[in-house]
């Protein structure tokens, strides 16, 4: 295929509970793969939820102020959009609610049962480009977006011309068109469609993965702590991988369809019932 | 925002209603601008004020001015708030006015501007047989998160 030939070049390797796999025009010499996992472990020990050691593990025990990471005003704003547009569905203080279903950093797996995640998030939480602090401690998990913005700093690191960023099914492209199949919920040999994508992002987000006893798994309404039923598949292209991660998360909910809109990312989901729905000008192909 | 003054009203406006104790006089007059129906029943009898859903008296009949009421509901993936604001004249609905985030899918004018299409089912087809380059699908979870899950289930089992 024309556009795989370009990406000569390939590294996989596995970091924050995935495997990744960047493809490149450019060779990814020891500098740059360097400076890729430098900069994924610096995320990572400023948002995993799962270190004892990282920055909202520290700010979820004291509280307080730290100064912000480079990534908090440009996560944390588009957090301020999900929760509106989903009407407090989508809620960066949803790590408590999460832990306590057994998604913690254990991966205890043990349901304590629902909690809802604190719905005044914005006057709890301050963020600007010089500090990020909590009035009070609080969890914070950036899962509806965070992948999707590493995947995008990770591109940013490969250096010029057609690449492709992996994260585990998280895919930003650059400078090529890559056929993406639209993986099947409910039988990963199965494809529900393919999507070509060129000089953009496809994020998806599914209820058949990460997920445990008696039908919960790690998508929570943040309002009640309780899994999402309704849709079992998201996925979302946007010209960045966080927006496109952003957007497949708002659509497990009312309010994402409109969000996608607003903010130019297409869209596909599978209702739990198999019924797919897309946006209006989606050119995924669908087999029907 | 949606506003409404006649029909047709979206349909999100009438399952609101419906589900809302307070808003019974929307439900009743909505569409029936000149009816002067006045048989509905509750609401606040104090314009302009702003009054909560359920509170006031029914007497039958109400006075002109503008009635608002705060209302949410339960859809099964989330809870919807709306406020409604009335208009009346002569005991008639001369206006209507949803605000805030009627945001359910099954609005029409939100299929029309924000869902390009459904179909009932999509049984798709073999990841082998098809030319692809990548699997976009929910990531590969976690040694850890895996391990985990196995021994639940071996605890399960044993």
């Amino acid at each position: 295929m024309t556009s795989v030939a370009p990406l000569v070049h390939s590294w996989t390797f596995e970091a924050i509970g995935t495997v990744w796999r960047i493809e490149a025009a450019s060779p990814l010499d020891d500098g740059v793969r360097e400076q890729i996992t430098g900069a994924i472990a610096r995320f990572d020990s400023e948002w995993s939820r799962f270190r004892a050691d990282s920055l909202v593990r520290r700010l979820g025990g004291e509280g307080g102020a730290v100064p912000a990471p480079a990534d908090a005003v440009a996560m944390l704003d588009a957090y301020d959009a999900l929760d509106t547009a989903t009407a407090g569905a989508v809620n960066p203080l949803v790590g408590e609610a999460l832990a306590r279903r057994g998604y913690d950093a254990d991966y205890s797996l043990v349901d304590r049962g629902p909690v809802s995640a604190p719905r005044n998030w914005r006057e709890l939480i301050t963020w600007s480009p010089d500090a990020l602090s909590l009035s009070e401690p609080a969890l914070l998990d950036v899962g509806a977006l965070g992948k999707g913005r590493l995947a995008d700093l990770v591109l940013d690191l490969v250096p010029d011309g057609p690449a492709v960023v992996d994260a585990g099914g998280d895919i930003a492209v650059r400078g090529v068109t890559q056929r993406v199949a639209l993986e099947h919920p409910y039988d990963a040999s199965r494809a529900i469609g393919v999507w070509s994508v060129t000089d953009a992002a496809l994020c998806a987000s599914a209820i058949n993965r990460r997920a445990w006893g008696d039908g919960l798994h790690h998508v929570l309404d943040a309002r009640t702590g309780q899994p999402v039923r309704r849709y079992a598949a998201t996925w979302a292209a946007a010209s960045d991988a966080m927006t496109a991660d952003a957007v497949a998360t708002a659509l497990f909910f009312d309010g994402g369809p409109r969000l996608a809109a607003e903010w130019g990312a297409e869209w596909v989901r599978m209702g739990t019932d198999g019924s797919v729905e897309w946006s209006p000008r989606c050119e995924a192909e669908l087999f029907s | 925002m949606i506003r409404t003054t006649a029909v047709p009203r979206p349909i999100r406006v009438g399952a609101a209603a419906a589900s809302v104790a307070g808003l019974a006089l929307l439900a009743g007059c909505a569409g029936q601008t000149t009816s002067g129906s006045t048989d509905a029943g509750t609401s606040s009898q104090n314009p302009p004020a702003s009054a909560d859903a359920g509170s006031g008296s029914s007497t039958g009949s109400y006075k002109d001015g503008t009635y608002t009421a705060d209302g949410s509901y339960q859809t099964p993936e989330t809870v919807e708030k709306i406020t409604v604001t009335l208009t009346l004249k002569d005991s008639a609905v001369t206006d209507v006015e949803v605000t805030g985030d009627p945001q359910a899918r099954e609005t029409r004018q939100y299929q029309a501007d924000f869902i390009g299409g459904i179909k009932n089912e999509v049984v798709g087809k073999k990841l082998d047989d098809l030319s692809v380059d990548k699997v976009g699908g929910s990531s590969l979870t976690s040694g850890g998160f895996n391990a985990a899950v196995k021994e639940i289930r071996t605890e399960a089992s044993s």
